[in-house]
């Protein structure tokens, strides 16, 4: 009787087999060749294909093998979501509000990920980043980014 | 002498007085990180490497091997003085380290680290100058055969070394290889993986990727048990070593340095192996061993004098062959690449003063190091007692803004927070984001490799075994593997990671 003895080499081997499936699928409009003159396609797939065959390895010892003991997971969910969040409306805000309120918001943002932050600190951190930040980049590294975007038209003009 | 007019060469670009400032800035920051808890070198390089990409080649490596080992030294002065390893290797200096603080002897314990990684330091720099050139030399009548055979057994030996489960470093390095993949072409000029997104016809950016999967999953993981950490410094006092110490630390910091000297060169050694073995090595032939675990001065001197052996020489691999055997080195050769410098055997005849340059300043860095870290260590006590909500955001933040810097573009910040994602999902199965840098960096080249020697062959495989060198390559890769697999073998490996 098979019964899987390692959820999470499971999962694992499960996951790298659907990898291997998606750059096979995403690349199947690649020119392949053969492996005297090797077109786009072929180191790719190749490396695809025994991605697979060591996600079914690892399935195998999943059944096989039974996981060690180990400590229980913790989840913070809260905490995944404003960590991977943060920067991504950093992304998109940048260009719109400039790099200081960007900044701001994107520390205030993210410091509330952590069960001991408070309001005070966090906006003092990021109004302190944010200066430092504009100083050493737009100022002294010149990023092509100013201060402050189009989006806060009163302050913007002054910078 | 040969050896004399190039350490010259080096000695004059290194002590440019730019670039001391740059090598010195490189030491202060990577300490001051390293210091930092939860913050390894890897996640710092990645970091910082932005900051590197205005400066000159010569000032942005030296740099940038400043704030390796300012980070890894960092690393031993949290372990001592607060049991908290700042990375992976000084886990086993924290057994001793701590020990000897609470019999507040934290000043002794933190002087032996500094004087016997200065030490090493200083032989494996030597070692360096005398190893490399013939290395090169030999590198340079590599064929693409034998490159490839080289690479494989580069990744393979990673693997064996690491610890952890074999499938899931093997799947990990084909993984990062497929991303290598990512962008145009190079042979065929043909987009792969883009998606029209026209950022990523030059590929995935690398920095992006490493600040993804070690900086923020890094982040990720620290929140998941968060826990606030009281720490109780003691002032540290007494940095002064009696006779009785120097007596007691000569034969360990020379054993340390032997074997770390040697580890760091294996592809996939590097530090952290260095250390662990170094203390296992010493809890065996101490005379003192009775000592071990309760504060043996010993048990500090041998893995700090291994690990930075171990450190200095994993650059031999990399500035020689152009393979890095560990993912600083990846980082390494990544910022070389963006420095527009193709790292291999050409770099030694090509850009001398690079070169030289950056051996010597190895040896100033580590010279530095010891001037910086004994005064300062007030500053660096101060350091730790950041507590990490106000950390973290500050990291996302500089991450946030380095990923945008690197082409003046948010693409980049997208793709480290998809990676972040990546790497953490793959850190929750138990897969080991290190060699997926590795095999993300030599993806192309493993691939450029592959295909000139096939071209070569027309399309005949057995030219990988009919050179004699690639066939010796690979046979040694496949002897690594064997070991590895071997039970008996894998139980000390065990055995040596759990110790």
């Amino acid at each position: 009787m098979l019964k899987i003895r390692n959820g999470r080499d499971f999962v694992g081997g499960v996951t790298m087999i659907c990898v291997g499936l998606l750059f096979i699928w995403f690349g199947r409009g690649l020119e392949a060749g053969n492996s005297f003159q090797m077109g786009p396609g072929y180191f790719p797939t190749m490396l695809s294909l025994l991605l697979m065959a060591i996600g079914a390895l690892i399935i195998g010892q999943s059944l096989l093998v039974d996981a060690e003991e180990g400590e229980p997971e913790a989840w913070n969910w809260k905490a995944y979501l404003l960590v991977i969040l943060g920067p991504v409306g950093f992304g998109f805000l940048l260009a719109g509000l400039g790099l200081a309120p960007t900044m701001l918001l994107l520390i205030v943002g993210v410091a509330t990920a952590s069960r001991y932050a408070n309001w005070r600190h966090s906006i003092l951190l990021g109004l302190f980043l944010s200066v430092c930040s504009v100083l050493l980049f737009t100022k002294f590294l010149s990023l092509p980014v100013s201060a402050f975007g189009p989006w806060i038209p009163f302050i913007g003009e002054l910078f | 002498m040969d050896i004399f007019s190039n350490l010259w060469l080096g000695a004059s670009t290194a002590f440019m007085p730019m670039n001391l400032f740059y090598g010195f800035i490189g030491c202060l920051l990577g300490t001051a990180i390293g210091v930092l808890p939860g913050l390894g070198p890897t996640a710092t390089i990645a970091m910082l490497l932005p900051i590197t990409f205005g400066l000159p080649p010569e000032a942005a490596l030296i740099m940038l091997a400043g704030i390796f080992y300012g980070a890894q030294y960092g690393g031993s002065t949290t372990a001592v003085l607060i049991n908290l390893p700042g990375e992976s290797s000084s886990v086993v200096t924290a057994i001793d380290g701590y020990q000897m603080a609470r019999n507040g002897r934290a000043g002794a314990a933190l002087a032996t680290a500094a004087l016997g990684s200065f030490f090493a330091g200083s032989v494996a720099t030597i070692l360096l100058a005398v190893a490399a050139p013939p290395l090169a030399a030999v590198a340079l009548n590599f064929g693409p055969a034998e490159y490839f055979s080289l690479m494989v057994l580069g990744l393979v030996a990673s693997v064996a070394l690491a610890s952890g489960s074999l499938l899931k470093a093997f799947a990990m390095i084909v993984f990062g290889l497929i991303l290598g993949t990512v962008g145009t072409d190079v042979e065929s000029g043909t987009p792969r993986y883009v998606f029209d997104i026209p950022e990523l016809y030059d590929g995935l950016n690398f920095v992006a990727v490493s600040m993804g999967i070690f900086g923020i999953c890094e982040i990720l993981r620290n929140l998941e048990n968060e826990h606030e950490r009281s720490v109780g410094v003691r002032r540290v006092t007494g940095l002064m070593l009696t006779k009785e110490d120097f007596k007691r630390i000569i034969a360990p910091v020379l054993r340390g340095t032997a074997l770390g000297s040697f580890l760091g060169v294996l592809p996939g050694g590097g530090a952290m192996l260095a250390s662990f073995a170094a203390y296992a090595v010493e809890k065996r032939v101490s005379p003192n061993r009775a000592e071990f675990g309760k504060g043996a001065i010993e048990g500090v001197a041998a893995p700090e004098s291994a690990n930075n052996a171990g450190a200095q020489t994993s650059f031999i691999p990399m500035l020689t062959l152009g393979i890095p055997g560990n993912p600083v080195m990846a980082l390494m050769v990544g910022a070389m690449i963006i420095q527009g410098i193709t790292p291999g055997p050409n770099v030694i005849s090509d850009e001398p003063d690079l070169f030289w340059g950056m051996i010597v300043s190895m040896w100033s860095g580590n010279l530095m190091l010891v001037i910086l870290n004994l005064p300062l260590i007030g500053l660096w006590v101060r350091m730790l007692t950041v507590p990490y909500h106000l950390l973290f955001p500050a990291i996302i933040g500089f991450c946030c803004i380095g990923a945008y810097s690197i082409n003046n573009s948010v693409f980049d910040v997208f793709v480290m927070a998809g990676f972040s994602v990546i790497g953490f999902a793959l850190s929750k199965m138990r897969f080991e984001p290190a060699p997926l840098l590795l095999g993300f960096i030599l993806g192309p080249m493993l691939e450029e490799n592959l295909r000139r020697a096939m071209l070569i062959s027309q399309g005949d495989p057995s030219i990988f075994v009919r050179s004699p060198l690639s066939l010796s390559l690979l046979i040694f890769a496949v002897v690594v593997l064997v070991l590895v697999l071997s039970p008996s073998i894998s139980r000390k490996r065990d055995e040596a990671f759990t110790e």
